[in-house]
């Protein structure tokens, strides 16, 4: 016998009580565990995204829209670069590199960039960490793809395996039909690199101007033929069972208007060892008098937006610790409710020899035990929380986060638990010092 | 009232019984209690007597130092228990005294032996010893399923757990406040022969209060709380 089995005794006797104060110490760590695993994995996962581009060029209505789409795959951008804007862009400066990116198509879900070689080569998701292959190669020429990690896990794509993209991302409104005539060639599997891109396929650019070029030109013949029949329906509805002979188109063919992009990235010449270049500055403010484009530097367009859904996400994490330190007064409000019936137990305690203080860390102890078992109990809650969120958060806007709880944070969690919980007890556990004995040993009438 | 005469008997009691001199006791709401002298030797049996209300319970909290005299002296081998404070009263009340209840005060949701254990506990004994004294202490008394949660126990099993909870430390006072009170006349005097005879294995002195005229023959030494002391209700 021993203090410790007093104070079990005593929660398995008020086992519904215990067991709901428990509960809701659980639900409080898990909820600031996870909250704060998300705040910072989501915030690393962010910075991670935009790797060692320095500026970002698209269409898009603002600089911060550009980079969640281009880099992010928030969503397909809706206004095209042409390509004479790009090789003016190219031109006007000697850049480390330029990548010219596409998006638009997806396959079952998942987004597509068309882009060139260089952006598997040079572009680093993570700075100072460049794409590497879990298998196969780069796409060398046409119709070929490589898939991130994530798409590549999702999808269960191999090397080998022939894919079809379908026009426009899943829940785009102009999207839908597929690109059957054109299947591709899985090449090549990306490691994972936490980032977004895990979660897209990669192609050349080539290939999409073709696909969307014969898209284009058969959609234009359909509709001179439906013309020319007189047919009364209206519109069409991307049904491709007509003949396609006539719809093939070459590399050779493309003209200007078929060479649209989405997006630009582009690094400037740094030191050796160097990230920074002193040219950002003064480049970014040069094409920004540029109406046509939106440029952004992507790094701090998501330390601005980190630091506009920091204050938001902080209420959260606010919320959860008002949720926390509910928890701790009901186990206070459990331990009051259920101290007139256990004084008689505390007496009886006295009368065999247990001094005042010693009931009193008894019922610390309960209540400080009652902190713990939720505490650990949350932290197991908040891993499996944090990795269901990390999944949702992939799955609806497309950022992969990989929340890890950090056992620092974990650690603080726990003993603030725990000390909430300490403290908890303290008036039962007066009201169990100062329980007048004689009184409580006398029979219940 | 017994009175121990001569200087030597005096010291005998104060070495090894209980030795209550100029005792003063008052409850905020009126009783008061007034006993100038009582020597219970070591071993001796003693039945507390006296109608209900009239200060035989109040008297056995003086001496087990859960009420403090507003003066007077509780000797009990030789300490004075209203001059320990705090923590050390505690420790000698569990080392020293051992209680009986009118009913049982048995924690429940513990079993038979654990209740027994917890006694041991508080009185210093180690781990070790704990459940090889109570497992003895219960089978002394013909609890045989002594992992049986108490709850579960007959109302007799259950006062014989209360007497073992009481004797297995090996106190120098048991004090049995009504223990018979629950229970019909032919169960009282069992139950008070069992008290009697655990009292006298273990050598201590014991103090039992009651009003039921049935057990005085169980008694050698009876005293009467109304001869003992002053007690008075003042309204």
């Amino acid at each position: 016998m021993n203090d410790m089995i007093i104070v079990l005794r005593s929660l398995r006797a008020r086992l519904l009580a215990s067991s709901m104060t428990v509960a809701m110490v659980a639900i409080a760590v898990a909820l600031l565990l996870v909250l704060l695993s998300l705040r910072e994995a989501a915030s690393q996962a962010f910075r991670k995204g935009t790797g060692n581009v320095h500026l970002l060029v698209s269409a898009d209505a603002s600089p911060l829209v550009g980079v969640l789409n281009g880099l992010f795959y928030a969503n397909a951008p809706a206004n095209p670069i042409s390509w004479k804007k790009y090789q003016e862009i190219k031109e006007s400066f000697p850049w480390q590199w330029i990548i010219p990116t596409q998006l638009g198509d997806s396959f079952r879900g998942s987004p597509v960039m068309a882009t060139t070689a260089d952006f598997l080569r040079a572009f680093q998701p993570s700075s100072g960490q460049p794409f590497q292959f879990a298998s196969g190669r780069a796409f060398e020429k046409e119709f070929e793809v490589v898939a991130g990690a994530q798409a590549a896990a999702e999808h269960r794509l191999a090397v080998g395996q022939k894919i079809v993209f379908t026009h426009g991302t899943g829940g785009s409104r102009e999207g839908g039909h597929e690109h059957a005539d054109h299947p591709y060639e899985v090449v090549g599997i990306l490691q994972s690199t936490g980032s977004a891109h895990d979660r897209a396929v990669f192609t050349n650019l080539e290939s999409s101007w073709v696909t969307h070029a014969e898209d284009r030109k058969k959609h234009g013949e359909h509709a001179e033929e439906s013309t020319h029949a007189h047919d009364d329906h209206e519109g069409h509805d991307h049904d491709h069972d007509h003949d396609h002979h006539h719809a093939h188109v070459e590399i050779a063919d493309l003209t200007d208007d078929d060479k649209l992009i989405t997006g630009i990235l582009l690094r400037l010449p740094t030191r050796t060892g160097s990230d920074a270049s002193a040219s950002i500055g003064p480049q970014f403010d040069r094409l920004r008098r540029d109406v046509a484009i939106s440029v952004a530097q992507p790094a701090q367009q998501i330390g601005r937006l980190m630091a506009l859904v920091g204050d938001i996400d902080w209420l959260f994490v606010a919320m959860a610790v008002v949720v926390l330190v509910s928890s701790a007064i009901s186990i206070m409000l459990a331990m009051v409710a259920s101290m007139e019936l256990r004084r008689r137990q505390v007496a009886v305690l006295r009368v065999l020899g247990a001094s005042a203080w010693r009931v009193f860390t008894l019922a610390i102890t309960e209540s400080t035990l009652i902190g713990l078992i939720g505490a650990l109990l949350g932290t197991v809650l908040a891993f499996i929380g944090s990795a269901v969120g990390s999944a949702i958060l992939a799955d609806r806007i497309g950022i992969v986060i990989a929340s890890a709880i950090d056992p620092r944070a974990a650690a603080v969690v726990i003993a603030g638990a725990v000390a909430l919980a300490a403290l908890a007890g303290i008036v039962p556990a007066i009201t169990a010092y100062r329980t007048p004995v004689a009184r409580h040993l006398k029979p219940i009438a | 009232m017994s009175g121990a005469t001569g200087s030597s008997t005096i010291e005998a009691h104060l070495a090894l019984g209980i030795h209550i001199s100029g005792l003063r006791f008052a409850y905020k709401r009126g009783f008061s209690l007034s006993i100038p002298s009582l020597h219970i030797a070591a071993g001796e049996q003693v039945l507390l007597a006296g109608s209900s209300g009239s200060g035989k319970s109040t008297l056995l909290h003086l001496i087990a130092g859960l009420e403090n005299p507003d003066a007077g002296s509780i000797q009990i081998r030789g300490t004075d228990i209203c001059a320990l404070h705090g923590a050390r009263r505690d420790t000698f009340r569990g080392k020293n005294i051992g209680m009986i209840f009118q009913t049982f005060n048995l924690l429940q949701g513990f079993t038979a032996i654990e209740n027994v254990m917890m006694a041991l506990m508080l009185a210093g004994y180690s781990t070790s010893d704990q459940r090889s004294r109570a497992d003895s202490a219960l089978r002394r008394l013909n609890i045989s399923d002594v992992n049986a949660p108490v709850e579960n126990l007959s109302v007799g099993q259950q006062q014989r757990v209360a007497v073992a909870r009481a004797m297995a430390g090996e106190p120098c006072i048991v004090l049995a406040d009504e223990p018979t009170a629950s229970l019909d006349p032919a169960n009282a005097v069992g139950a008070i022969n069992i008290i009697k005879d655990a009292a006298r294995a273990t050598g201590a002195a014991l103090i039992v209060t009651s009003h039921d005229p049935s057990l005085r023959e169980a008694f050698s030494r009876i005293e009467e709380i109304s001869d003992l002391c002053k007690a008075e209700v003042q309204r």
